[in-house]
């Protein structure tokens, strides 16, 4: 009887055991003047390129604020903001936390969740690119602070290629267009996209594309509500799209191929040309060969028959960043400044310079950084720079323009028809 | 308190966590989302009414109709394939029609046993169009621009996976109706041999009747398990390209967690629940005509 009472004690004490542990919470802990922070970021811990990048970031820190303990946890893809929305849904979102500066976040941001960061950046404004230092609330607040400026539409060219076939970069599109039919011919792919995930066509084409055909004043225009992306230079810039498809000018099976195949290709030297963003640089670092590295340069998409905006712009956009927990202690808050600043600051952004990123904090050119950096440096330098659409357009009808790209290129919708529903999404939803 | 007060008391002592538990974790979500599936939640503030609003936009929404009709091709696949094959493979393994029975058993159950994500990435490799496939025919025709057009049609691009999901569940039915069939007494199929039956009589007049409850229960789990299906086929395309191989768990995953619509995706998880319950029910009175038939 004694054992049976003792068993069910036991089993008692199991059940128990688990949510009084949940119970107790997982706040941290302050002790002997150690701050713990909690973060949220947003990595493949399987890359190896980014990963050891950023966990030198991070012991570079902590060496340098030993009563800063940081506990990370990360998501990548779709299930980082899966589980960004159940944390702050259910009230347990971490101290610090990384956000993106247009509507990919703004469930977070617009609720008040994290603290405005102005205060803590006053007087520091002038020392990042004006991208980076854009209103990302209402009333000017700034969520989070840009580690990066994001280009998102590159033209990496194969110069060794294209002088093997007798080509050089074209300066229209038609020139492009007619270089087509040689590139096939040698067996080899003209324009490297995968565009299996859906968005790399809209973020890494067609947001550059759309500024060119349209212009900037016109982007600023339809985001106001004064112009309509069924508008026929709208249409146009989507008609392209459907042509570089129709033409075989893009990866065979591109719908078909993940994310990381059309950089494959490239480096394996499958491709002439690569669209993709910036990001991309900081593999090619890693995955060109220094013979390569002299001969594939950085381009912007040619021009296109009567194009109302810039010659040689690009897509861009002020990266994601660090930003923080709105119920933070004031001394909580000082040791998450500590972090954000050292990781959008000069010093982290000065480390990732030299991992191939376009840190949003104004540097010297490096003199010692991998001819890749130098080249995407020299690269952003020179280009004039448009919107990203899935910076400026919001989730739901940029998620649907993606797929019906898609279906555009499939012949199952005409880009009229792929323009027109986005601008129904818009209106139904707001701008 | 007397004896039968007492007695109830104790049956209530004893049931009342059980009940608790299943309100908590059955009951409470079931009802939360019946609720929010009548409002235009966001997952912030207070949820604002739509009363059938949400039903309605669903209903008439392409892609969900899409979905659906790939979940019903999905269900036909594991009622009518993985169903019979697996009934089939099984009945070769117990009437020993083949050798190294226990080799088949295990090389047939094996891909059940694989991680779903880790059977989509395997058979990506072999279809996709940097995959094995396609890189083989490129290379026997010459045509470097070769891709599998079926992937790209919005009726077929479906096809593939519902051969993966036919090689992927196949074996846990084979296992189930192995497992029944080795619980028929032998000494009835032996009795039907001496008075002369042969291999399709027995099947038909003695195996089959007999198994008929457990074909009602592996058809219910087929059914409920094709509706929510997700996993295998969101690691394989992600529901694309173009919607093309959605199901309605992806229609209902993109709209409440990309899209933050958790009133339209509790809907959607209401139709789930109605066509299931609905299809279920279908079942059950068919199965239940049988029954009678062989009683």
């Amino acid at each position: 009887m004694k054992m049976n009472r003792f068993l069910s004690l036991v089993l008692v004490l199991l059940l128990l055991l688990p949510g009084l542990l949940l119970a107790s919470g997982t706040k941290e802990a302050e002790k002997d003047g150690m701050i713990e922070l909690s973060v949220y970021h947003y990595l493949d811990q399987t890359d190896k390129t980014t990963a050891p990048n950023f966990q030198h970031l991070v012991d570079v820190f902590e060496s340098e604020n030993p009563n800063i303990k940081l506990n990370f946890e990360y998501g990548y893809g779709e299930s980082f903001h899966d589980k960004l929305q159940t944390m702050a849904m259910s009230g347990q979102l971490p101290d610090i936390i990384l956000l993106y500066p247009g509507e990919r976040t703004s469930q977070v941001t617009s609720a008040g969740l994290v603290k405005d960061l102005r205060p803590y950046l006053a007087g520091h404004e002038s020392e990042f690119a004006d991208m980076a230092m854009q209103a990302q609330g209402d009333n000017g607040e700034i969520w989070e602070l840009p580690e990066d400026i994001s280009i998102t539409s590159i033209m990496y060219t194969n110069n060794k290629l294209l002088k093997n076939l007798g080509l050089s970069f074209p300066k229209t599109y038609d020139e492009l267009i007619a270089q087509g039919a040689v590139i096939r011919n040698a067996g080899l792919i003209p324009i490297s996209i995968a565009n299996k995930d859906a968005w790399p066509m809209q973020s890494c084409l067609a947001g550059m594309l759309v500024e060119r055909t349209c212009g900037m004043s016109w982007w600023n225009d339809v985001l106001a509500g004064n112009a309509s992306y069924a508008d026929p230079e709208f249409v146009y810039a989507l008609d392209i799209i459907k042509d570089l498809q129709n033409q075989e000018m893009l990866s065979p099976g591109t719908n078909q191929l993940a994310y990381g195949q059309g950089l494959d290709d490239f480096v394996n030297e499958r491709a002439v040309y690569f669209i993709d963003g910036g990001w991309t640089v900081n593999n090619m670092v890693g995955e060109l060969t220094d013979e390569q590295k002299t001969y594939v340069s950085l381009e912007s998409f040619p021009d296109i028959a009567n194009q109302k905006g810039k010659s040689m712009s690009v897509s861009a956009t002020a990266g994601q960043g660090f930003g923080m927990n709105a119920n933070l202690t004031d001394e909580e808050a000082a040791a998450a400044w500590k972090w954000i600043w050292f990781y959008s600051g000069p010093e982290g952004s000065a480390i990732r310079q030299q991992y191939g990123r376009l840190p949003a904090y104004n540097l010297a050119e490096p003199e010692q950084a991998d001819p890749m950096i130098k080249k995407l440096i020299t690269f952003a330098g020179q280009v004039p720079m448009g919107y990203v659409m899935d910076s400026v357009i919001a989730a739901e009808p940029i998620g649907t323009f993606n797929i019906n790209l898609q279906n555009m290129m499939f012949g199952t919708m005409t880009p009229e028809e792929v323009a027109k529903h986005l601008e129904d999404m818009v209106v139904a939803l707001g701008r | 308190m007397t004896y039968t007060q007492q007695k109830h008391m104790s049956y209530w002592i004893l049931v009342l966590p059980g009940i608790l538990v299943f309100i908590a974790i059955i009951m409470f979500p079931v009802i939360y989302s019946f609720l929010l599936s009548f409002t235009n939640w966001n997952g912030y503030g207070k949820p604002s009414y739509a009363g059938l609003e949400n039903y309605k936009t669903i209903l008439i929404d392409p892609v969900f109709l899409h979905s659906l009709r790939n979940n019903l091709l999905i269900i036909a696949v594991s009622v009518f394939g993985q169903i019979p094959l697996g009934f089939l493979l099984a009945y070769l393994l117990h009437r020993k029609v083949v050798r190294h029975g226990n080799f088949y058993q295990t090389m047939i159950f094996l891909p059940i046993t694989i991680s779903p994500v880790v059977v989509a990435l395997l058979w990506n490799q072999i279809f996709s169009s940097s995959g094995m496939i396609v890189a083989l025919i490129r290379s026997v025709t010459q045509n470097p621009q070769y891709v599998i057009k079926i992937f790209e049609d919005p009726e077929f691009a479906i096809m593939p996976i519902l051969f993966v999901l036919l090689w992927m569940h196949t074996g846990t039915y084979m296992i189930i109706y192995y497992a029944n069939l080795q619980k028929m007494t032998p000494s009835v199929l032996e009795a039907a041999q001496i008075d002369g039956a042969s291999e399709a009589q027995m099947l038909g007049r003695i195996i089959l009747p007999s198994m008929i409850a457990t074909i009602a229960t592996t058809a219910i789990f087929a059914i409920s398990g094709s509706l929510k299906a997700f996993d295998l086929i969101y690691a394989m395309t992600g529901g694309g390209p173009a919607h093309f191989t959605e199901v309605i768990a992806i229609y209902m995953y993109v709209n409440t967690f990309k899209y933050y619509k958790y009133g339209f995706g509790s809907a959607t998880s209401i139709i789930i629940v109605l066509l299931a319950v609905g299809l279920i029910l279908i079942l059950q009175s068919i199965s239940k005509k049988f029954e009678r038939r062989y009683e």
